[in-house]
This record gives structure tokens, C-alpha cells and sequence, in this order.
């Protein structure tokens, strides 16, 4: 409607530096997307929330989560794919900036869905920019993936890694001001429940998988640093290996 | 942006632009400077920026009047050519009926007449042709009456102008002036009274008397700007700061209009069924702008006069309108408007009557959402205050409320608590604990609750309840699917085995066809409709972690589902398992069906048997599952539709662009063939032998290529009518049945002929718990304002419905509702409808509530 106030040739100050044609092809992929992309998630939000926010927008075709290349987990990013772009333009003008579960989230004309794009892109298989955060998120993993790795080198040195499974809350090292305790309610009422159910999820996969493949992946990450699993994308008690398997043969 | 761009957009605002001045005096004398230097640079486009930012601004239409009357004392010329442009432009939205367009130019041809740069007679010319235009619509013998909304639209705008330029048309023209008004009276005496049914938020008992008495919007308006004229024109809510340059802009020169003329409207249709169509189309080409949804006591709203509302409600709907999109403008022009008084109770109405406007609001309801959002973090000492009141009164209401309305504000109530971190006072909501499980207050609060916890989880929404621990009642289920196999001793055992071979061969990768084989030769015979039953539970639970699961076990095994279900009475068995297995997820389970519908798994045919299946029909008037279901699968059919047609649309563009292109490229065939060329000295017909070989095969080729588009317009247009058959299939479906529902339980028609007739039939004729009932009254009159007087109605004050009349109420509700949705899909199969459900057989409140649904004149 109103184009007094837009300015046109700003559609979106990111420019995805995987896109590999010309700038002018980056913006005409991005008017006439019907894919958007959606930022600042919680790492706990399911595709059935988006879903059900979403649709407000028009119907969708696809949802694609990001993962963590390495624990194949939401990282706090995804991809909705509608029907007809008259929606996508809607969510974007609708939805971004809005609340779901508790954060504002982005949403932004994405120039379209590649395989390999449902990957986190930061070192440690996350999002870019949960590697350098100093803050505490509690939606999205705790402390930035460095925090977490120089956390857990100073707690080593105390206690040398033994029995730390239960040891989530991480150290808190002064310099990083904020206490983990005092996090808001909501907060805090969701990471104790994930405690639980991760120490129930984790049991449960030492009973379980004895395979070759699933102990090899459990001994790839260190489960202390890992951030928290979360509790709400996948309801069964399946093995992580087989939801990893069928993530990938579905992509 | 230049300074003189900005300085036009930002008049009349509290800005950096204009310093520390919010006079308008100020702002108009410092933005005219500005221009009339830039105005010397005729690179400069600043008339049609001008004239944009009047048509997307309009509350600042007299700020721009004003600086346009001040260039016009200055450069005649431009100002003569931006009347001219005003002019073509009007003439563009008449012809296509681009109704807010032509409201607002109207609007500006007013307040260019008072400063004078447009003469008052041009505008008294305006305002003639298009009153001569209305009368003629009406006129039964010269016109055609079905497009009343066209000519009361052309009333409406003249009427729309008079708070803008009343008093200097009054002044300047009295006599003229005063002709219009009584020829505008005098079409108020011919036109018919706009009947509001079908469209009112709120059921109105089937008092049709009481409904015509209601003044209709045009009446409504005629009547505020008769007390604006007795008021001698004055109003607070147009400024007026042309009066501060009068003196100087006397001097100007008066432009004219040049000639326009309304479009010609289709003639008189011969047919009764023609004339409802053609009134449809009418209605829907130029709806009523809006619906007043008076949600506050009078004692409660802000005091002001009847035109003042008027005016700031046109504000507030265009701010609306062309902002959308515009987040930040769109609040701060909201809540900034040019008027000396306070109105954040009219804003709420007026974002309330748009979010819940029937047949529906001009943009998607979460827009509103996100309008009330902004506005509640714009204004957190006043607003948010008023949108709780606004929900309690219509909560109050809910009974009355229109079915559509009340799933509109169910699905934005849940979504406005998710951005306020789920913060309600839900203590004052417990008491619909004791109402029966039927009762629209208690479904009011399970539904939002419901979609409560789809936007969120389970705990976060059951803690967001914590003072109101009982209302956890409400809640949906807290589990996850259900995979359960036949209860029957030592069958559990084999179908088991049955389950996870199947799930090994998932996991191995088995590829469908092996599957379909291993069912074929396996399953089938051995465990037949039980064993159909396992496979798809165990692709179920397959596809059960996620909506991306679910989509990933279809896009790879539909096959397998479709070769075991392959007609509609195993289609019905399909939904059956599906909602067996999501029981306790109303998301997954209407997730599931539609993207089944989607892979074609299942016909829409076979999910309005399923809905009017006893397991269905029980739950009408208690939940919203089994409606979500249908309007999914409803929708879905006619997205094809739509789709389809857009297509369409879009490949008669590229026939004709195609047909064009072989046109050309055989006329420049046919001259390089006719062209005389001397081959050895001897004059041959046609040119060099390579380039007329290019041709050739360029003609060729453009000639095979618009037979290809036309192919694929054909194959195209054959999907189209395939799909208009099946939606055609679907609507007699679904109205066959809702037929045959309401006529098992409606009581007879000679009982129930209103919906009033039928709520109080409980009590007068029904068995009543007494008990029950009147602990319900106690608890209503502690509840409610007992003389809230709203939309001019009394409110039914106790809810004393039994659940077979609320079954019915609750039915009839939906009915409506998706026959005012699909109106403009349902017409055209009205003969059809008409001798096959709609008989003289048909429930006589059935057929009210479909006709009122389509807007159609009950014989």
C-alpha cells in the first residue's frame, strides 16, 4: 500500500554470502521468494509452533529447522515455505518482530531453500552467532559456544571431568557478570524440567544403544558443554541416531 | 531523502523536520518556503509526490490544500496541472472502482475549493453527476436497484466531503449547496433500507423488524452531518488552517474541473436468482467501509459529537489501510492524529469492528493482531486497559457473537497473550467452570487455552493459569500420539509384530512398491481391514515426532496408504485412524488430514462424511476440532481454485503475447518472401535464401510456441472445470448434510421459525435442570454489567440453553458462516443448491441462516 515510507531498494540489509549469483539476482530471488526465513528462535521452539503461527500468514508447504551440524539439533533458525508469495509477503510484514515463545523473533525473505542451508554455519555446528556471544541465553543453549569452551576448561581443572553428566548450570565465572540462577522464571522453569528429561533421554541411550555408530557419536561431543537437549522437538523416546538418520534422508 | 520530500511527508508531525513547532501555521509556512525554491528546478518531481502523499495521507489532506493554495498564488501553471492530474486520477478510480481512491481525491477537491485553487461550482458539478449517477442506479424502471452499493458508495463520498468544506460551500454556493442536499434526500427515499443480515457481529434473535428500524450507514451518516449542519458546520476533528492564509489566498486563481462521468453498470438481470448474484458482486465491489462495532457503554467512550467520530474513524481506517506493512508509521500516525480530544476507545472499536468485519476484514486478521500489539506498547498507560475491557464486554457477549467473530477473536486473543507473556486475570474468568461443557463462555475459554498451548507448551500455558487453577480442566490433553492396536485377547500380540515389521522395513529403507507388495501378499489376507489398520497407525507413529516427519513418511510412502485406501469408505476409515492416533492433539490431527487431502490420500468428499459422522456431530457445539477440520478441507478446495485461476489468468497473457510474437514473425516472412531479389541478374521472388531459411523457421517455431501455450491454457481450463465440479460436489455435500443434521434435532418448524424462538425453547418447553440453571444466573448477574447497552440491543443476560438447542444455535452458526466465506463460490451453483437441498423440505430456520449466510432476500 503505502510506498512513502519504504525505501525499495532496501529489502534486506543481509546479504547471504552462499548466494552465488549477482546482487541483482540476490534481489530478484528475494522479491519473488515464497520462502522466509526466520531468526532469533529458541532453540526449544517445534516446527508445530511455527506451524501454528505461521499459517496465520496463508498455508504452508514446508518447514525446514535449522540444526547443529554436529548434534543435529534446532540452533534457533528455520525456513517456512509457503504456497503463494502474497503470504510470504504477509508473514514478513506480520510476523517479524513479534513474539514466539517468549522472544522477538526475525522473519525476512530468504532467496530460497538449498540442501545443506538447515546446517548452523559456526564452528561449533551452531549458528555463527551463538559462537562469540558473551550473555547468557536461556533459549538458546546458555553462554556462546566459546564461553561455554573456556567454562568447562576452568571447571576440568577443578574436578577433571568426572561425573559432571548432572553438572548443566555452568560455572559462573565472574568476568561474565550475570548469575545463572537469576534468570528469569520462565526460564528457569523450562531448564529444570529439561534437566530432567535430559538425564532421563541420556539413561535411557546408555540402556539402549550399544552400537558401534551411537557410541562413537556420543564420544564426539563432550556432554558437558553441550547445551541443553531439548525436550520439545522430538516427543518419542527414539534414539538420537535414528532422529539424525531420518533428518538426513529427509533433506 | 531531500529536505523538501521529507518536509512534505512530515507535516503537521512532531519531528526533527520542523524543530520544536507543532503549529501548523508554522510547519505550512516552512514547508511552502522550502518548495516554492524547488519548484524553480522543474527536474523536480514534486506534483506527483505531492499529490501521492495526499492520496496516502489523507488526514493531512488540509495541511497539503493549504501549501497548494499558497504555490497557487505563486505558479499558476503547476498548480493547474496538478488539478488536471487530480482530475485523470479521479476519473482512473471511478472507472475502476478503486473505492478509496476516489473518496480521498473527493476529499481533496474539497479542500482545494476552500483554498481556493478549485471553484466551488466544479465541486457542486462533482458532487451532481455523481448524485444523478445514484439516483439513476435505483431507479427500477431506468436502472438497475441490484447495484444499490454502487450509488450509495457515490452518496457516501458526497456526504464525506461536507466536514472537510461544509461551511465554504454553505458560504460560497448556498443555493447550489442545497439543491445537492435535497436531491440527496430525495435518493434516500427511493433506495432501500441496507439490510445488515448475514453481516452483524452479533445474532439478532430473528427480529427483523428491530433490524430495519437500525439506521443503515448511509442513513446513520446523513443524519450525523444533519446535526453538523445545524451546528453551523463546526467540528473539532478537521483542522482548518487555510483560515490562517485566507487573505492571501482569496487572490489566487480559481481553477475548473473538466468534464468526468460515472462508469456505466451492468443492466437490469431478468431473474430473481441474476439479481441476487449481480447484488453480490455489487456488495463485494463496494462494501461498506465499515461495520460500527459499539463495544463500550456510551458513559465509558469519549464525548464527542456524532461527526466527530465519524471523521476520526475515516482516519483512523485510512491510516490502517495504507500503512499496512508500516509498522512504526502506522502506530505513530494512530495514536498522533490531528484532533484536540482523547480517542482510545473509539481506536479500539474501530480495530475491532475491522478484525471481526464480516464477511471479511480488508486485510488478514493477524494485520489487526499486530496493529493492537504495536499500539499496546505505543500507549501502555492507556491502551492495553482498553483492549481488556474491550475482551471482557464481548466475552460477556459471546453467545450473541457470530460464530465467524468468535473464532477470529479466539485465534487473536491467544495470539496477543503469546506476545504479553500469557498475562490474563483468568480468576474472573472460573466461573465458566460451572457452566455445562456446551455453554459458548466455557468453549470460549477451552479454545483459547487450546491455541494457547499450540503457539507455546503445556506447562507454560497451564503455569500462565496458576490463578485460576481449575481452568486446567480446560486444557487439551498434555500427551503426545497414540499408538494403540485392536484390544482384542492374543490379536494385540501378532499385530504388534505386524507393527515393527513394518517399522524395520521404514528403517531399511524398503522402497514403497516392496511395501505395497509386502501388504498385498502379507498383511491383506492374512489380517485384513485390522492389518490395513496397523500399517497406517505404524506409518502414523513413523511420521509422529514432527510435521516435517509427518510430510517425509507421505512424500515417501503415500503410495502404500493409497493402495490401502482406495475409496471413499476406506478414506473415512483413513481419518478415522488419523484422529484415533492424534486423539490428544487437535493440531497434528487437522495437520495430518490436510496434508492427506493434499497427496490426495483423501477427498474433501470423504472429510465431510467423516465430520458428520456421530463421533463428530456430538462434539459440534464443544469444540472447535472437528470446524478447524472442515475449514481446512473447504479452503484447501478452494485455494485450488484460486490458484488455477490465476494461472489461467496469466496463460491468456502469454497466448496472447505468443500470438503477437507468430503474427510478427510471419509478416516479416511474408515481406522477405514477397521481396524481389536478383539472383544472376534475373529478379526471383523472395529474399537471400539464408535469411529467408532463418525466417522460416523462426515463424515456425513462434507458431508451434502458441500452440503449446494454448495447450497447456487448455489443460488448464479442463483442471479448472474439474475443480468447479468438485467444489460443486462439495458444497451439495456439505449442505445435504447439515440439512439432515439440523433437521433431526431442530424442533419443528412450527415451534422454532427464529433463533430467538429457539433459544427460549428450552426453558418453555425442554426439560430443565433448575439446579443448574439458576446457580448459572447468579453467577451471570455478578459477572456482567447488568444494563450494558450495546449495539442498541439488550443482551441475553442468562445463559439457559440445554445442549440440544445450543447444539442447534452453535450449528446454524457455523452453517452461516461458511456460507457468508463462500458466497462468491456458492452462488454460482445456487440453481443447483436450490433443487437439491434448499427445498421446500429444507428446516425453515436451515434455509434462513444459509440465504442470510449468501445475503440473499428471503423471497
Amino acid at each position: 500500500m503505502a510506498s512513502l515510507f519504504k525505501d525499495p531498494a532496501k529489502l534486506s540489509a543481509y546479504r547471504d554470502r552462499r548466494f552465488s549469483g549477482t546482487q541483482e539476482e540476490f534481489e530478484h530471488a528475494l522479491q519473488t521468494s515464497t520462502t522466509i526465513y526466520i531468526g532469533n528462535m529458541s532453540f526449544y521452539t517445534t516446527e508445530e509452533q511455527i506451524y501454528e503461527l505461521f499459517t496465520r500468514a496463508g498455508e504452508i508447504k514446508k518447514i525446514i529447522m535449522g540444526l547443529d551440524k554436529n548434534s543435529k539439533t534446532p540452533c534457533g533458525f528455520c525456513f517456512v515455505l509457503y504456497y503463494s508469495r502474497e503470504d510470504t509477503e504477509d508473514a514478513v510484514k506480520y510476523i517479524s518482530g513479534t513474539i514466539l515463545d517468549d522472544r522477538p523473533i526475525r522473519v525476512d525473505f530468504d532467496w530460497g531453500f538449498l540442501e545443506g542451508r538447515q546446517w548452523g554455519r559456526g564452528r561449533s555446528g551452531g549458528q555463527v552467532r551463538d559462537e562469540y556471544r558473551t550473555d547468557y541465553d536461556p533459549g538458546r543453549g546458555g553462554y556462546g559456544k566459546l564461553v561455554q569452551k573456556e567454562l568447562e576448561a576452568q571447571r576440568q581443572l577443578v574436578d577433571y571431568g568426572t561425573g559432571s553428566l548432572g553438572a548443566f548450570q555452568p560455572v559462573m565465572a565472574p568476568q561474565y557478570g550475570r548469575h545463572g540462577g537469576s534468570h528469569g522464571h520462565g526460564g528457569s522453569h523450562r531448564y529444570g524440567r529439561d534437566y530432567n528429561r535430559k538425564r532421563y533421554r541420556d539413561d535411557d541411550r546408555h540402556v539402549h544403544d550399544s552400537s558401534k555408530r551411537a557410541s562413537d557419536h556420543e564420544s564426539r561431543r563432550n556432554p558437558d558443554s553441550r547445551p541443553e537437549k531439548n525436550p520439545r522437538f522430538r516427543e518419542s523416546g527414539d534414539s538420537d541416531e535414528e532422529d539424525e538418520d531420518d533428518r538426513k534422508k529427509r533433506s | 531523502m531531500s529536505g523538501w520530500r521529507s518536509l512534505l511527508l512530515r507535516i503537521g508531525d512532531k519531528c526533527p523536520e520542523y524543530g520544536t513547532s507543532s503549529d501548523f501555521k508554522d510547519h505550512i509556512e516552512t514547508c511552502f518556503g522550502v518548495l516554492r525554491r524547488e519548484l524553480e528546478h522543474p527536474e523536480n518531481d514534486i506534483l506527483p509526490f505531492l499529490l501521492e502523499c495526499s492520496e496516502q495521507l489523507p488526514h493531512k489532506i488540509p495541511l497539503y490544500g493549504t501549501v497548494i493554495g499558497l504555490i497557487n498564488l505563486e505558479n499558476e501553471d503547476f498548480v493547474r496541472k496538478l488539478v488536471e492530474k487530480t482530475q485523470i486520477n479521479f476519473q482512473d478510480a471511478l472507472d475502476s472502482g478503486n473505492c478509496n481512491r476516489i473518496r480521498i481525491l473527493m476529499r481533496l477537491m474539497t479542500v482545494l475549493m476552500c483554498s481556493k485553487v478549485i471553484q466551488p461550482n466544479s465541486l457542486v458539478v462533482v458532487f451532481e453527476t455523481l448524485l444523478s449517477s445514484a439516483a439513476t442506479t435505483v431507479d427500477e424502471e431506468k436502472g438497475n436497484p441490484s447495484w444499490q452499493a454502487c450509488a450509495d458508495f457515490y452518496i457516501t463520498c458526497i456526504l464525506s466531503c461536507l466536514p472537510w468544506g461544509g461551511a465554504e460551500l454553505i458560504e460560497q454556493v448556498p443555493e447550489e449547496i442545497e439543491r445537492v442536499m435535497v436531491g440527496i434526500e430525495a435518493y434516500l427515499s427511493i433506495r432501500r433500507h441496507f439490510s445488515n443480515i448475514g453481516l452483524s457481529f452479533f445474532e439478532d434473535d430473528g427480529e427483523t423488524e428491530k433490524v430495519s428500524l437500525e439506521k443503515d450507514f448511509l442513513e446513520d451518516l446523513w443524519d450525523r452531518i444533519q446535526i453538523l449542519s445545524s451546528n453551523g458546520w463546526k467540528l473539532e476533528s478537521v483542522p482548518r488552517p487555510h483560515l490562517s492564509f485566507e487573505a492571501h489566498l482569496v487572490a489566487g486563481k480559481s481553477h475548473e474541473l473538466g468534464q468526468f462521468s460515472c462508469p456505466d453498470l451492468p443492466s437490469l438481470p431478468l431473474s430473481a436468482i441474476l439479481y441476487g448474484k449481480q447484488k453480490h458482486e455489487a456488495e463485494l465491489k463496494y462494501p461498506q467501509r465499515i461495520h460500527r462495532l459499539n463495544i463500550f457503554p456510551p458513559n465509558k467512550t469519549e464525548d464527542i459529537q456524532p461527526i466527530d467520530r465519524f471523521v476520526v474513524e475515516e482516519y483512523l481506517l485510512d491510516v490502517l489501510w495504507f500503512f499496512n506493512g508500516c509498522r512504526k508509521e502506522c502506530a505513530s500516525f494512530m495514536v498522533g492524529l490531528p484532533v484536540p480530544f482523547r480517542y482510545e476507545y473509539l481506536m479500539a472499536e474501530t480495530i475491532f469492528s475491522q478484525l471481526l468485519m464480516l464477511p471479511q476484514p480488508p486485510f488478514k486478521p493477524v494485520y489487526y493482531t499486530l496493529v493492537i500489539i504495536d499500539l499496546c506498547k505505543a500507549l501502555p498507560g492507556a491502551f492495553p486497559a482498553v483492549v481488556a475491557g474491550a475482551v471482557r464486554t464481548l466475552f460477556d457477549k459471546i453467545a450473541d457473537l457470530d460464530m465467524e467473530c468468535r473464532t477470529r477473536l479466539i485465534l487473536w486473543f491467544s495470539h496477543h497473550l503469546s506476545n504479553f507473556q500469557f498475562i490474563w486475570p483468568w480468576e474472573e474468568w472460573a466461573h465458566v467452570l460451572d457452566l455445562p461443557r456446551w455453554a459458548p463462555q466455557r468453549v470460549f475459554v477451552q479454545e483459547i487455552l487450546e491455541r494457547e498451548v499450540r503457539l507455546s507448551y503445556w506447562d507454560k500455558v497451564k503455569q500462565s493459569i496458576e490463578n485460576a487453577p481449575g481452568l486446567e480442566k480446560l486444557l487439551p490433553p498434555k500427551g503426545g500420539p497414540n499408538l494403540s492396536f485392536g484390544t482384542e485377547d492374543g490379536k494385540e500380540k501378532t499385530e504388534h509384530a505386524l507393527s515393527v515389521e513394518l517399522n524395520d522395513m521404514v528403517k531399511g529403507r524398503t522402497p514403497a512398491r516392496e511395501i505395497i507388495s509386502w501388504v498385498e501378499e502379507t498383511v491383506l489376507p492374512l489380517h485384513g481391514l485390522q492389518g490395513i489398520r496397523v500399517v497406517i497407525q505404524t506409518l502414523l507413529h513413523i511420521g509422529s515426532k514432527s510435521f516435517t516427519h509427518l510430510i517425509t513418511v507421505l512424500e515417501r510412502y503415500w503410495q502404500v496408504i493409497a493402495k490401502v485406501c482406495h475409496d471413499e469408505d476406506k478414506q473415512v476409515m483413513l481419518i478415522g485412524e488419523v484422529s484415533f492416533f492424534w486423539k490428544n492433539s487437535a493440531q497434528m490431527k487437522a495437520i495430518a488430514i490436510d496434508r492427506m487431502m493434499g497427496y490426495r490420500l483423501i477427498s474433501n468428499l470423504a472429510i465431510v462424511r467423516w465430520i458428520f459422522s456421530p463421533e463428530n456431530i456430538e462434539q459440534f457445539h464443544t469444540s472447535d476440532s472437528p470446524w478447524e477440520i472442515l475449514r481446512d478441507a473447504v479452503s484447501k478446495t478452494y485455494n485450488r481454485i484460486s490458484d488455477l485461476r490465476k494461472e489461467i489468468l496469466s496463460l491468456r497473457k502469454n497466448v496472447l503475447l505468443a500470438e503477437e510474437d507468430a503474427e510478427k514473425a510471419k509478416l516479416e516472412l511474408d515481406i522477405a518472401e514477397s521481396k524481389l531479389t536478383l539472383v544472376d541478374g534475373e529478379p526471383v521472388l523472395g529474399e537471400n535464401p539464408v535469411r529467408l531459411n532463418r525466417l522460416k523457421s523462426l515463424a515456425e517455431k513462434a507458431k508451434e510456441e502458441v500452440i503449446s501455450v494454448r495447450e497447456s491454457l487448455e489443460a488448464k481450463e479442463a483442471l479448472l472445470a474439474r475443480a468447479v465440479e468438485e467444489i460443486e460436489a462439495l458444497f451439495l455435500s456439505l449442505y445435504r448434510n447439515f440439512s439432515t443434521v439440523l433437521m433431526e434435532r431442530l424442533p419443528e418448524a412450527s415451534i422454532a421459525r427464529t433463533l430467538g424462538a429457539l433459544k427460549s425453547a428450552h426453558t418453555d418447553v425442554m426439560a430443565v435442570d433448575f439446579a443448574e440453571s439458576s446457580r448459572m444466573e447468579l453467577d451471570d448477574e455478578n459477572g456482567r454489567p447488568k444494563n450494558s447497552q450495546v449495539n442498541g440491543g439488550t443482551i441475553a443476560n442468562v445463559y439457559n440453553a440445554g445442549e440440544k438447542e445450543q447444539w442447534c444455535i452453535s450449528t446454524l452458526g457455523y452453517v452461516k458462516a461458511f456460507s457468508r466465506q463462500y458466497a462468491a463460490e456458492i452462488w454460482p451453483h445456487i440453481e443447483k443448491l436450490d433443487a437439491e437441498v434448499l427445498t421446500e423440505d429444507a428446516h425453515p430456520l436451515f434455509r434462513r441462516v444459509v440465504y442470510s449466510g449468501l445475503r440473499r432476500p428471503l423471497d
